[in-house]
């Protein structure tokens, strides 16, 4: 087996009374492209921010290439961070930046190259996250939703990363649109290696791209495997989940 | 045919120190006549058997100086994995567009003058545009009074006046403290002590407090009535209302513009008593005035005419600073961080507002002879 990139072990995250993980384990081996699932509420973005160091858990440790999250000191966790790529669900752009400055930026706090090659990086990173060369002066203000997450994900790959997150990255696309995401994570993690963890409630994703399947609920991991391993878990949850994916493929055809 | 050969770890860290020294390969390959000048067309093979590591930047730092030296007509690659193949020919496809992209933009400094003065005059007509629908919301209210929106207003006449009076008071006593020392200083010299009260209450009630007033005003209720209104179009409240079939100047702006323009003439009232009871405490300490010789020459010295005409000024500056700063707020763009700078231009232009007014107040007052 791969060395695993991602190592939750014994999580537990309370809000208060109310319990959202209890002694989570989830191991994820570099070059996986994983999913993860889960009924609202029950803790995916929570798991994810405490996977990159920006929610504590309540207890348990997150070891991420190998550095834990949450005891390493702040040189390491600042180099670990920079070897990870985060997408987040609003898109997080810097409002005062343009597209480009968004993702230059982030190449000039970490690397100095020469302004021709950095431009043309910026521009392969738009390129490559599917949005038109002119959208690459306007301010995020000025981008549709679509947009937006697109140069969301080119300023999340800016490094290479070697971990990739995405926090919903399909949601409020148009079909076409979230296919053509789908694309470029398959691109992403095939060929470039990059290990990929996705938190989706879009079932063409899953079942599009997802090689590994992690279903969250009642605060553990009830599910792990791939589509045929899942489906065939009977978990009230799951099973209402993908059956409301039968009835619409049943109407369609 | 120009085959290039790659190595080892071609990735996005390595370049930093491995950039300058292709420079120098180029410079070299040329030199020593390898390479001949002016991008000669070829065909390109790339052989990546020894290649153990390629990510896309590493590959379009190599196609770059590939390309900075000859114009690949095909590119072939040979003996590398299937997945480094896939990465060189995924950049070498998006080369051009690149180029181009970078190319594209940059505005040069006239351009830049051109689009902030044709901003500031497409800013200018539609606080025009705003002004009419105002207009027009008023003149329907006026016609039906029930339309008006009492509750808003009354929070309004709260909101912008009562919370107002202590940093207005505050501010116009102080003013007048420092005013009436200063003219105390000097009317001393010449034992012309009475006249102060001559000086401080025309220059408090006819230009200091309105201006004064009007200032914080446009800092406190402009500010806040651009906030306010962007927020409520950042969560599409004001859509909302206006798919209900409501106006928005009827039901938000034109309670503001009203309150304000109640509001302003009485604080300025309130910073007129202020301003006269802080020259009024210098009177006595520092120029041997007694109280009521003070109010005594006040009641002679000080014409109606003067305080009337600071008071009848303030509603023209509240209309100006009211519907500056709704018009702002209605303008906000779909970002967070447009209500920060609307909210800044506000103050800016409702000042700048205030003071022209008071200018043309000013000139008009004198040829009328008042």
């Amino acid at each position: 087996m791969t060395e695993v990139v991602i190592d939750v072990r014994g999580l537990t995250t309370r809000f208060g009374q109310q319990v959202v993980h209890d002694q989570l384990d989830l191991q994820i081996h570099r070059g996986e492209l994983v999913a993860l699932i889960g009924g609202s509420g029950t803790g995916k973005s929570v798991l994810v921010r405490e996977i990159i160091g920006l929610h504590r858990p309540t207890a348990g440790d997150v070891q991420v290439l190998g550095t834990s999250m949450w005891g390493a000191p702040d040189a390491e966790l600042a180099r670990v961070r920079r070897r990870i790529g985060m997408m987040f669900q609003e898109g997080a752009l810097f409002s005062s930046l343009t597209v480009a400055q968004n993702i230059a930026t982030v190449l000039d706090e970490n690397l100095q190259l020469s302004p021709g090659l950095r431009d043309a990086l910026v521009q392969l990173r738009l390129s490559l996250a599917g949005l038109p060369a002119e959208a690459a002066h306007k301010m995020p203000s000025a981008l549709s939703g679509g947009m937006k997450k697109r140069a969301a994900l080119a300023r999340a790959i800016a490094l290479e990363p070697e971990i990739l997150f995405l926090d919903e990255p399909t949601s409020g696309l148009d079909p076409i649109t979230a296919r053509a995401f789908d694309a470029l994570l398959t691109f992403l993690n095939r060929d470039l290696g990059i290990t990929v963890l996705l938190v989706t409630h879009d079932l063409d994703t899953l079942l599009g791209i997802a090689r590994r399947v992690v279903v969250l609920g009642q605060g553990q991991v009830i599910a792990d495997g791939d589509i045929a391993q899942i489906t065939a878990v009977a978990h009230p949850w799951i099973q209402s989940y993908f059956s409301a994916r039968k009835l619409i493929s049943s109407h369609g055809t | 045919m120009l085959r290039v050969t790659l190595e080892g770890a071609w990735l996005l860290a390595a370049l930093p120190v491995a950039e300058p020294g292709l420079a120098q390969l180029i410079s070299q390959a040329m030199a020593r006549g390898m390479i001949v000048q002016g991008r000669p067309s070829l065909r390109v093979q790339i052989d990546g058997q020894a290649l153990q590591a390629l990510d896309t930047a590493g590959a379009l730092a190599v196609l770059r100086l590939i390309g900075q030296s000859v114009q690949i007509v095909e590119l072939t690659l040979v003996g590398m994995q299937d997945h480094h193949a896939r990465v060189l020919t995924l950049v070498q496809q998006r080369l051009p567009q690149l180029e181009e992209a970078i190319h594209a933009h940059a505005l040069g400094w006239r351009a830049r003058l051109g689009a902030s003065a044709l901003g500031l005059w497409h800013m200018l007509k539609g606080h025009l545009a705003f002004f009419g629908r105002v207009a027009e919301a008023a003149w329907r209210t006026a016609r039906e009074p029930r339309t008006l929106r009492t509750r808003e207003l009354v929070t309004q006449l709260g909101s912008t006046g009562v919370t107002a009076i202590p940093v207005v008071a505050l501010v116009t006593f102080l003013i007048g403290v420092v005013f009436a020392y200063l003219l105390g200083l000097q009317a001393e010299q010449y034992g012309a002590n009475i006249f102060v009260v001559d000086g401080v209450a025309l220059g408090m009630t006819r230009e200091f407090s309105p201006l004064i007033v009007a200032t914080i005003m446009a800092g406190r209720s402009g500010a806040a009535f651009t906030a306010q209104l962007g927020t409520m179009r950042l969560t599409e409240e004001t859509d909302a209302i206006r798919t209900l079939g409501l106006s928005v100047e009827q039901v938000l702006v034109l309670p503001r513009v009203l309150g304000l323009m109640l509001t302003l003439p009485l604080l300025v009232f309130i910073g007129d008593l202020a301003g006269l009871s802080g020259a009024l405490v210098i009177a006595t300490t520092m120029l041997d005035l007694t109280p009521m010789g003070f109010i005594e020459r006040l009641h002679s010295a000080l014409d109606p005419r003067h305080y009337l005409i600071g008071l009848g000024k303030a509603p023209f500056f509240a209309l100006f600073i009211a519907v500056i700063g709704c018009r702002m707020g209605i303008d906000v763009a779909r970002d967070t961080r447009s209500i920060g700078i609307h909210t800044t231009s506000t103050v800016v232009q409702a000042i700048v507002a205030v003071i022209i007014l008071d200018a043309i107040f000013a000139i008009v007052c004198q040829k009328l002879g008042w």
